[in-house]
């Protein structure tokens, strides 16, 4: 390729700063265009790891209002294992008659049991103690002011259904 | 940015200047041209499995039980895992392709003759993980496919002579397919071969440095061009260019054509049609049409004589002068194992 024939050393340097702007402008598209790419790439695999959905929940039938009176619990062992004990309170025919308390400890997971002789909730963990409403009444829970969580309740037609996980990994 | 690259030169004794100097290996000109880019391929492939494979192993479960269903989860409820175990899927075809075309490409221009003949051995050592890795890849699925591939394999490694039966045992963990078998399959496929894989490949690489790329000079070239160009930016732009191809090309092949899940193994029923993944379709093809220990041990013949082909070549050059005889037994070589892979693909039995 021969050399254009320069006019003037003026033209001669605007030549060069064009094609070194040029230069210039290629290598950022293109750094651009990898970053993008890869950058997409990257994205993808970010949410391929990150984990999906929550865990499958459902409604399952517990007991008809009929058949449970107030001060009355009925012990429940739902499809994963968990043994939940529900209790009714009150008599207006509402969810809101019932506690179904969930027996993991609000503080960092743990179960807790039931201790009769001291009528609580007692976490092993960490000496986590709820009275018989899931109040927290000793130990870490107490400190921060955690209740034993709640399964959610509805009543339908009579009928008393609780939502709890059926996914269990045994 | 001059405090940060000093802050590093007062602890670290490496001098950019010769940092730079080490790495920008002049380039022979033949690889300019697109056909000596069969290296850089696989090895740019292996990479691309060693990521999304590292990927898949967090929701792979390497045991009888879970694993199809697993790859099943993977495949139809995690976000994106479709696309990623097909780029995988697409990325091991694509990488054996290459390392036979690389290994053709090598053998037609001689590039393994004196004092090349290490490196031609260290590449087979390649080749043969790299076909074992894609065999033990397929074992993983637990398809019909997986479980027969591999019971088929180990029987066929019963009938070599002398350690036929303790390369079964060792490869399935025992007599027959069982439940350790899988596990086995897993550390092999996704520990172990690659480990091996990425040390041949230093050495590979570290004995093509060190002895400098064979250079070629072909008729179209003017005797007066330089022999060599800068390693950078000029073939570090070759090499990024072939990357981004390749990642086109997977993600179209992954999007058009996605890994799919056959039926679950099932020991009790071998399917009608059953064939290993085509890059053994050649022996397949071998083994049915002669008897087990023939078949068997001329496969083996076959490999070690690939193996100690620059010798071989070596020898017949000087008994019969004949320079070009590689070429001829290579092209009958290359039909020879197109011929059995398409007959094989074509034919139900």
């Amino acid at each position: 390729m021969s050399e254009p024939a320069k006019a003037n050393p003026a033209e001669e340097q605007q030549t060069t700063d064009r094609r070194t702007f040029l230069s210039r402008l290629s290598s950022l598209a293109m750094a651009l265009g990898l970053t993008a790419g890869y950058g997409m790439f990257a994205a993808l695999i970010g949410r391929f790891l990150f984990p999906a959905g929550s865990t499958a929940k459902s409604w399952q039938f517990l007991t008809d209002l009929d058949s449970i009176e107030p001060g009355q619990s009925l012990l429940y062992q739902a499809p994963a294992g968990q043994r939940i004990a529900v209790t009714r309170l009150q008599a207006a025919g509402t969810a809101d008659d019932f506690i179904a308390l969930s027996s993991v400890c609000p503080h960092l997971g743990c179960q807790v049991h039931w201790e009769s002789q001291n009528n609580r909730f007692f976490c092993p963990c960490h000496n986590g103690a709820f009275d018989e409403s899931g109040n927290p009444i000793a130990g870490p829970p107490k400190d921060a002011g955690q209740s034993l969580s709640r399964y959610p309740l509805k009543v339908e037609n009579g009928l008393l259904f609780i939502e709890i996980p059926t996914e269990s990994f045994t | 940015m001059q405090t940060i690259a000093g802050w590093f030169r007062e602890r670290l004794p490496i001098s950019t200047a010769q940092l730079a100097e080490l790495t920008n290996e002049p380039v022979p000109n033949h690889l300019r041209r697109w056909w000596f880019c069969l290296g850089g391929t696989p090895a740019y492939l292996f990479v691309v499995q060693i990521v999304t494979g590292i990927m898949l192993a967090f929701y792979y479960q390497p045991a009888p039980s879970t694993a199809y269903e697993s790859v099943r989860h993977i495949t139809e409820e995690v976000s994106y895992g479709w696309y990623f175990r097909s780029v995988h899927k697409w990325a091991a075809t694509l990488m054996i392709a290459a390392v036979i075309l690389h290994q053709m490409r090598v053998y037609f221009t001689g590039a393994y003759r004196k004092p090349r003949e290490i490196n031609w051995m260290i590449g087979m050592c390649l080749l043969l993980c790299t076909l074992l890795v894609g065999f033990t890849g397929y074992s993983l699925v637990f398809e019909q496919l997986s479980y027969w591939g591999a019971t088929v394999a180990a029987n066929i490694c019963d009938t070599v002579p002398l350690v036929g039966g303790f390369l079964k045992r060792m490869l399935l963990a025992g007599d027959a397919y069982n439940e350790q078998t899988l596990p086995r399959f897993f550390i092999l496929h996704a520990a172990v071969l690659p480990v091996t894989m990425i040390v041949l490949l230093a050495i590979h690489i570290g004995i093509l440095r060190l002895q400098g790329v064979t250079e070629f000079q072909f008729e179209d070239e003017p005797p007066d061009e330089p022999r060599t160009f800068n390693f950078f930016p000029d073939h570090f732009y070759t090499e990024l260019i072939i990357g981004l191809v390749l990642m086109i090309l997977l993600s179209v092949l992954a999007t058009v054509l996605p890994a799919t899940l056959g039926p679950r193994a099932d020991p009790l029923t071998t399917p009608e049609v059953i064939k290993p993944e085509w890059f053994f379709y050649v022996s397949f093809r071998w083994l049915k049409l002669f008897s087990g220990t023939f078949a068997v041990l001329s496969s083996g013949f076959i490999v070690f004589i690939m193996f100690v082909w620059p010798f071989i070549d070596a020898w017949i050059r000087k008994r019969t002068k004949y320079d070009e005889a590689s070429v001829w037994i290579g092209i009958v070589g290359v039909l020879l194992i197109i011929g059995l892979t398409v007959w094989e693909a074509v034919v139900e039995h």
